[in-house]
């Protein structure tokens, strides 16, 4: 099946019956996904988003229960999970999910608000044919041509798109837009071939046994400690959970968090585990190259590029792989 | 590992009461806990966590220190917003209630062997859920040494267990230390490590559960490697900032582990595979 490019708003108004569809959109100079409404101008030629799409899955800020205090105290649970497409998504992006999936969803607990949203969630990834200079996905085991782990996969072609359908759940979606498609398939672009590359081989077990290496400390000397690099990031999953109180009643929310705030492992009484700079970034290093995969068997760096392209004072991902590599071939 | 059965969410609490508070110390208070109609509402293993909240002020980690029919227990020292807010309610008071989260001190594995409990300060807490269940299994454990120590006799928790109820098990013997001795103190003065290695307690057949403040803790595993004692010998328990209790909030890792799911407890023979990062 295609999709000509001129029918994509027929497409997406279609699309709309099923859920709110998330599109990709520039809003001051800021890529992110907005739900489709009627004049809302799509941006398919930006690479990936400035904001990551992780918000679909796991809000900034969810409500996660309501409470009321005193002689009629009661807690109820908030739930939040309306059908969701998710339409644009990148091959990094949508590695992403597959990442928070395994955090959320296994290893013990499963984490009911994810759980919720994700069951709803359908995903149209389409792949990359150009890339940024920042990006970096195919060293970390994406192809930027492919989307395994979407419904749906667009590939680009001179005209629009190739639809390929790659779930049960993309069946139902395909309904809604039959009559948009059109048979048959054409040529598609090549897939983009990031100019970034790093050599990943061997780094999560060479990194592992680089804890206490000097190279920490000249690392985190330029970092302030900002938290952009989780903000942007699509698979760091940190959160706080805090009440929002209003007298004798309210909602505990969960918000973002980031690993790269003092107060993230400071405990009552004032001891803090990851009291400097240097802590905090090894640990948010060795997190995304190391600890996830020793605990869920893939890595938690997806290679989108953002945390190189936005930090404030140049601190690079892929530096660390490269020293590490180095390290590991001595 | 399989996926953990639950028919509720584990990241929202359930009500309950305050039904009693006792005052240990100036600064430690106990809150027996149970739900309004009456039940307790779970049962924890020795070792294991519960997230308690003031609903509307915050949520906190706390080891369950005892638990009967229907109720549990936890001991809780005055030290930021939340326990200062905790400090300050009266009994009857509604709090949320979750858990139980976290591995649990090895009550089978110490089946059969001579049982070391060590503790310091408020860290007597935990230790003493596990006391109570070899108490209640009395026949499972061999002789049972308690070490305890705090800053003065004021600052010692569960007197009436110290003093009066715990010496009456059998084969049970007490040592008590305080860092500062006061009028009227007959027992010894001291820290916790030194008073240790005095003892000279043996190692044959024996485990050690120790928990307290980390110095206390670091010196007495070298005073326990010192006396003998293996790494698989000594059992401790690990504190680190907590939020979810089921592994995914992340702030409690220690490199690929987190404190409340795959802790608590570790041994020290697993405590040497962990970054020192706690």
């Amino acid at each position: 099946m295609k999709l000509r490019r001129e029918n994509i708003t027929k497409a997406l108004e279609a699309l709309t019956a099923y859920g709110k569809v998330l599109v990709p959109t520039d809003e001051d100079g800021v890529g992110k996904y907005v739900p489709y409404h009627d004049g809302v101008e799509l941006d398919l030629e930006r690479v990936n988003t400035t904001l990551p799409p992780k918000d679909a899955l796991f809000p900034q800020t969810q409500k996660m229960y309501r409470y009321k205090t005193g002689e009629n105290a009661e807690i109820e649970e908030i739930i939040d999970a309306d059908e969701q497409i998710l339409f644009g998504i990148r091959p990094c992006d949508m590695q992403s999910i597959v990442a928070l999936d395994a955090a959320f969803l296994t290893k013990t607990y499963v984490d009911s608000f994810y759980a919720r949203k994700r069951e709803k969630l359908v995903t149209i990834a389409i792949a990359c044919a150009a890339s940024n200079p920042t990006c970096f996905c195919d060293s970390m085991g994406v192809e930027p041509g492919a989307a395994p782990a979407a419904d749906v996969l667009l590939v680009p072609t001179a005209e629009g798109w190739n639809v390929v359908c790659q779930s049960e759940k993309s069946k139902t979606l395909m309904e809604s837009v039959a009559g948009i498609l059109e048979n048959g398939e054409d040529s598609p672009l090549p897939a983009a071939d990031p100019w970034l590359k790093v050599n990943m081989e061997g780094v999560p077990s060479t990194l592992a046994g680089m804890f206490d290496h000097p190279m920490w400390d000249e690392i985190c000397r330029p970092c302030l400690g900002c938290g952009t690099c989780t903000f942007l990031c699509p698979t760091c999953y940190c959160f706080e959970m805090a009440p929002e109180n209003r007298g004798s009643e309210g909602i505990e929310n969960r918000h973002w968090d980031s690993c790269m705030f003092s107060e993230y492992s400071r405990m009552a009484g004032g001891h803090n585990p990851r009291p400097t700079g240097k802590e905090r970034v090894r640990n948010r290093y060795m997190h995304k190259l190391t600890f996830f995969a020793q605990r869920y068997g893939m890595g938690l760096c997806v290679g989108c590029g953002r945390c190189i392209q936005k930090c404030p004072v140049g601190m690079d991902i892929t530096k660390i792989i490269e020293l590490t590599g180095q390290e590991g071939a001595v | 590992m399989t996926e953990k059965e639950c028919n509720c969410n584990p990241l929202v609490p359930q009500v309950c009461r305050v039904i009693g508070i006792t005052q240990e110390t100036p600064d430690v208070k106990t809150f027996r806990v149970q739900t309004p109609d009456g039940q307790k509402p779970f049962s924890p293993m020795p070792g294991q966590l519960s997230m308690l909240s003031l609903l509307g002020v915050g949520e906190g980690m706390f080891s369950i220190t005892a638990q009967e029919e229907d109720w549990i227990e936890f001991a809780i020292k005055k030290t930021g917003m939340l326990t200062d807010a905790l400090h300050e309610m009266p009994e009857g008071e509604t709090v949320g209630v979750r858990g139980p989260y976290g591995n649990h001190f090895p009550v089978d594995g110490a089946k059969g062997k001579n049982m070391l409990f060590i503790g310091g300060g408020i860290g007597l807490a935990p230790v003493r859920s596990f006391i109570r269940y070899a108490f209640e299994h009395r026949a499972d454990y061999g002789k049972i040494d308690i070490l305890y120590g705090s800053r003065s006799y004021g600052d010692l928790v569960f007197k009436a267990d110290l003093f009066e109820n715990w010496p009456k098990q059998p084969d049970t013997r007490l040592h008590i230390t305080v860092d500062r001795g006061s009028p009227g103190w007959e027992g010894n003065v001291g820290v916790v490590p030194p008073y240790l290695e005095e003892c000279a307690f043996s190692p044959e057949n024996c485990m050690a559960v120790l928990c307290g403040p980390p110095i206390m803790i670091n010196m007495c595993l070298k005073s326990l490697a010192k006396m003998g004692f293996s790494d698989e010998q000594i059992v401790t328990t690990l504190e680190m900032r907590m939020q979810c209790g089921i592994g995914k909030c992340g702030r409690c890792n220690i490199g690929s582990k987190y404190v409340c799911l795959d802790g608590p407890v570790f041994t020290r023979a697993e405590l040497n595979e962990l970054p020192e990062e706690h």
